[in-house]
């Protein structure tokens, strides 16, 4: 049963290889580092997959290692060499207005933290709100409370009916 | 929502490193090593060694058994439309091979010149596309029995491993062809990774019995003549095909550059992906047209 799971989280690391180096990548903004926050992640989850219940969950979990590994490393780098970039991170969504002829990716790679995270996760990733409540470990209403304000700041209108509040 | 949509077009043209899958992979099998399964391991590596031995012997079979029949199979298929009038174009040797769990596929083609006195080329060029034919499908196939070798020490079943429907392709395309000039290309490509995808373009000149080159067609300034046409039509092209374009770094046009000769005789340059765009760009074609030489 173990064995079949830790088989099967290989083949879904492998497979999947390309959308946890995007999401890395879009933190540290650079390949080196990218590459080492996904080699991390890969590493810790093999050694801890024992932690690991079902396959439902190995989704949910490996981003959030992945995320995990990324944003250490982004702080790690943030603390080495302060550059323009990350004293952009460092501003609240809240207290920022944002030019609206900015494009939309720069803009959300300054948001906070959180906010970035369920973005990227819904819109990049197209993840349902569910299995971002999981991975960020969040409840759900928080998530969607959250997205509903950052979609707000950046000034996209996303109507009730649409897809993006499915669950 | 048109904002979003193009913010993650942005995302997904982040572009994935080769070295990704090693590093990935590194990682798989320092664990394996770590959990104590080295003897299993050894047990499979042979095993795998063997297989690829085996496999290797196989392949060097049908393709020696292709270079010795192709005379017999070239005359078989006279039906088969001549281009130009100068040569042809064949499906020289053609097979698919399941082995165990694995689908190779390989088309390659065979040129064939009717003038007795370019032999000579069509035996280097068909040498050519034989060796590089061979060779790609070899290595595709040591790549997937690599990830094999893992899926299956990791406790996976070949059933399971049978589902994910591993698949190798070799094949050609003809580009142009006419009275004087053939131009093709030949391909190979693995459905689970596109990393190590591969083609090249074989241009040739049946009046002289040679290679085309760039220089051939766009004479000596051929480097700065397509460098400058492709720059022109970067620039022409803008973001309208929504493609985000970096010349900054780009090295240019050299002899190496690949091309072919499209129906209108024009040389069609193709520049590797990330060469001048983010990689989900793929490769991109330029045209240099006429009135540009």
């Amino acid at each position: 049963m173990k064995q079949e799971l830790y088989r099967k989280l290989v083949a879904y690391i492998v497979e999947n290889q390309d959308k946890f180096y995007r999401l890395a990548f879009s933190y540290l903004k650079n390949q080196e580092d990218a590459l080492d926050a996904v080699q991390n992640a890969v590493c810790k989850a093999l050694e801890h997959y024992g932690e690991l219940k079902s396959e439902e969950a190995f989704k949910t979990w490996f981003y959030r290692i992945v995320l995990h590994e990324s944003i250490i490393l982004y702080h790690a780098k943030k603390r080495e060499v302060p550059t323009q970039d990350s004293a952009w991170m460092e501003q609240s969504y809240e207290e920022k207005g944002f030019d609206i002829h900015d494009d939309l990716y720069a803009q959300i790679d300054r948001m906070e933290e959180t906010a970035q995270k369920i973005i990227k996760l819904r819109f990049f990733e197209e993840l349902t709100l569910d299995e971002i409540a999981r991975i960020l470990d969040m409840n759900i209403n928080t998530v969607k409370a959250k997205l509903y304000r950052s979609l707000k700041v950046l000034k996209i209108n996303v109507g009730e009916e649409e897809d993006v509040w499915t669950v | 929502m048109d904002r979003m949509t193009e913010a993650k077009r942005q995302y997904h043209d982040i572009p994935i490193p080769e070295e990704l899958s090693e590093r990935v992979m590194l990682e798989v099998k320092k664990a394996e090593s770590n959990c104590g399964r080295k003897a299993a391991r050894t047990a499979t590596q042979s095993a795998v060694k063997k297989r690829t031995a085996v496999a290797a012997a196989v392949a060097a079979v049908l393709f020696v058994a292709g270079v010795n029949t192709s005379e017999a199979f070239a005359r078989e298929v006279d039906n088969i439309p001549v281009i130009g009038a100068l040569a042809r174009i064949l499906t020289f040797r053609s097979y698919e091979v399941w082995t165990e769990d694995l689908k190779i596929s390989v088309e390659i083609p065979g040129v064939e010149v009717i003038a007795e006195e370019l032999a000579g080329l069509e035996k280097e060029v068909n040498e050519d596309i034989y060796s590089f034919c061979e060779r790609y499908a070899q290595e595709a196939e040591q790549r997937a029995a690599e990830y094999r070798q893992i899926f299956l020490d990791t406790g996976g079943t070949e059933e399971e491993w049978a589902a994910h429907e591993i698949t190798i392709k070799v094949w050609y395309e003809v580009k142009s062809h006419s009275d004087r000039y053939l131009s093709l290309t030949v391909k190979g490509a693995e459905s689970w990774t596109s990393a190590y995808s591969e083609e090249r373009y074989y241009n040739l000149d049946m009046e002289t019995g040679k290679w085309i080159t760039l220089r051939d067609i766009l004479g000596d300034d051929y480097a700065q003549i397509a460098g400058q046409s492709i720059l022109d039509q970067i620039r022409r092209r803008g973001a309208s095909d929504g493609i985000e374009y970096r010349t900054e770094g780009w090295q240019g046009v050299d002899e190496d550059t690949k091309f072919y000769l499209n129906q209108d005789q024009n040389p069609v340059i193709v520049l590797e992906k990330y060469e001048v765009a983010p990689g989900a760009a793929g490769q991109l074609e330029f045209e240099i047209p006429l009135e540009e030489r």
